[in-house]
């Protein structure tokens, strides 16, 4: 380590481009999985808050809540060793009833039809006191929205609903979008325009089913473990698996590209080392000096790249979906450090290569 | 006086293809303490291979290397490195100064790997002795040649080794620069009761050894 430190102390500026550069790919790997991790929860965030662990659709819907519709009875047919919740789905388009034309306003966002008592409602589901009155996530208010604010519901009969917006969610976004929770009524009049429809599109467990209870022959319902529904959520996996993938190539480009300077310095200092060699100094003692060198640069890269993550975090959240995940950095940056180590490790093979005969020119 | 190290009934051979080369023939050596002794050759004589052999770089074809009595070439290569690193100090053609060490650290380095304190009277002594003592601060790239080559002594001798091996420490160097480098080993080599080395081409420095050796085609001759 005492070798590693000095020479780093007296080729500064050598060791300083090195080390932007690690703090530079670095930058782009924390900044990335920032990203994508809040792309992400930003598609789930809303289902994650239920903390449940089942879903039941229609069997016909295919795995998409958009297309599944259940029945009251199907409800209560469903035995369940936990807690069952009705859920009223629907995307829908609103806009701010005062909207003036010039400007815009029109959101899409996702109606969450909930029992108020159901644990799939949002504690500020109590804010809600007016029979139209709904809450909303926060992140609708960059739009403009506010507390107060009345907004128009195109429903699918083609009458408009008014709805009062009584409260803000935090994290409540599905599909990146926010979600509007209402109670089931006010789901059904935009989804079918009458409360008499005893309709709902799913039902959410928390603990397991026990029996679906389907009739006859015919299969109704389909039970689905959370993991499974937010997997095959449109563009869900795509994107986890495109984001994983980059991640982890420019990781193992890191590494590739710190081992090879590693490798350059060190066949740099052959004839150094042959000599050291000569004298007697043992090859653990200089593979120790490689593998520490190699070590203190991408640590320093890796933690100005991750300061940089921050600061960037700072400035960007709201702009683009950046979510800290400490797990997340924690698992990259040990994943930095095991590749650049393996980068280190062909800069020893080297050294323990080295002929001290050869290196001091005998 | 006692043998530091020597050499016994030593020869080396290498293959070239099909033919052998014999280029150490049978070779019987000894220098004791206080001696500075002088190998002179053509290049390609074997000086090379006897000064390697002789410091375990090179294990002989046959006969064996003994340093202070006890046997040294029959050794494995990690305990050759082990008894080179406490026993025998390099000077080398090259500097074998670090880049990025200054020179008191240059000569620590020995403590700092075999984890033993040496007495800081002693580093300045040495330091003294080789005139470098205003230029511990230093690096390798700010010295003379001359200076680099008396710190690299300093650096030889700093860990109290019993034997010096010196590969053209004179190389670099102009005649004065030579001759006053070449004083200050003889001198460190009495004055510490070492078995110094020598590996030289330059004649001129033959009047400062003690005993001095021809090396011609693997011939080994004492001329002094």
């Amino acid at each position: 380590m005492y070798l590693a430190w000095k020479e780093l102390y007296r080729n500064k500026g050598k060791f300083a481009l090195i080390i932007v550069l690690v703090t530079l790919i670095s930058y782009l790997v924390y900044f990335l999985t920032s990203l994508a991790y809040g792309l992400a929860s930003s598609y789930t965030n809303a289902i994650n808050q239920w903390g449940a662990n089942n879903i039941v659709l229609n069997y016909e819907a295919n795995n998409n809540v958009m297309m599944s519709y259940l029945s009251d009875d199907e409800y209560d047919r469903l035995e369940v060793d936990g807690e069952k919740a009705k859920l009223g789905f629907l995307p829908v388009i609103i806009n701010l009833k005062d909207a003036s034309e010039d400007i815009d306003t029109r959101q899409a966002v996702y109606v969450f039809g909930v029992d108020n008592d159901s644990f799939i409602a949002p504690e500020e589901i109590s804010l809600i006191t007016e029979a139209n009155g709904v809450v909303i996530d926060e992140s609708i208010k960059e739009a403009g929205y506010e507390l107060g604010d009345t907004i128009e519901i195109a429903t699918r009969s083609g009458d408009k609903e008014e709805w009062l917006i009584q409260g803000f969610t935090k994290t409540t976004t599905y599909q990146t979008a926010p979600v509007i929770h209402t109670s089931i009524d006010n789901f059904r009049l935009a989804a079918f325009g009458t409360t008499a429809a005893p309709v709902v599109s799913a039902v959410v467990i928390k603990g397991q089913v026990t029996d679906l209870n389907n009739t006859g022959a015919e299969i109704v319902m389909v039970n689905y473990s959370i993991n499974d529904f937010i997997n095959t959520l449109p563009g869900y996996t795509a994107q986890v698996l495109t984001f994983g993938l980059m991640i982890g190539f420019l990781i193992m480009i890191v590494a590739f590209v710190l081992g090879i300077f590693i490798y350059v310095l060190t066949v740099q200092k052959i004839n150094m080392f042959g000599v050291m060699k000569a004298q007697g100094i043992s090859n653990p003692f200089i593979a120790n000096s490689v593998i520490w060198q190699t070590l203190i640069l991408v640590t320093f890269g890796m933690l100005l790249g991750l300061a940089l993550t921050l600061i960037s975090g700072l400035f960007l959240a709201g702009v683009v979906p950046f979510a800290i995940n400490v797990l997340f950095y924690v698992g990259i940056s040990a994943g930095f450090i095991i590749f650049a180590i393996i980068g280190g490790l062909f800069s020893v093979r080297t050294v323990t290569r080295i002929d001290p005969l050869k290196a001091i020119g005998a | 006086m006692k043998n530091l190290i020597e050499m016994i009934n030593v020869t080396k051979d290498f293959l070239n293809g099909e033919d052998v080369i014999h280029a150490l023939k049978q070779t019987n050596f000894s220098a004791g303490e206080g001696e500075l002794v002088a190998i002179i050759g053509p290049s390609g004589s074997g000086k090379s291979t006897f000064l390697t052999i002789l410091g375990g770089l090179q294990r002989p074809t046959t006969g064996q290397v003994l340093i202070e009595g006890k046997p040294f070439s029959q050794l494995s290569d990690k305990q050759k490195s082990k008894v080179r690193f406490s026993k025998i100090g390099f000077i080398l053609q090259q500097s074998n100064l670090i880049p990025f060490l200054n020179v008191k650290e240059q000569l620590l380095l020995h403590d700092r790997i075999s984890k033993k304190k040496q007495d800081k009277a002693w580093l300045d002594d040495l330091l003294t002795s080789v005139d470098v003592k205003r230029l511990e601060k230093k690096y390798p790239n700010e010295l003379s040649g001359g200076e680099r080559q008396r710190v690299a002594i300093a650096k030889a001798l700093y860990h109290n080794p019993a034997v010096v091996f010196a590969d053209e420490p004179t190389a670099s160097l102009d005649t004065k620069r030579a001759f006053a480098v070449i004083e200050l080993l003889r001198s460190e080599t009495k004055r510490q009761k070492k078995a110094t080395i020598m590996v030289t081409h330059d004649e001129r420095l033959i009047d400062y050894c003690d005993k001095v050796y021809v090396i011609v085609d693997g011939v080994m001759t004492q001329k002094k």
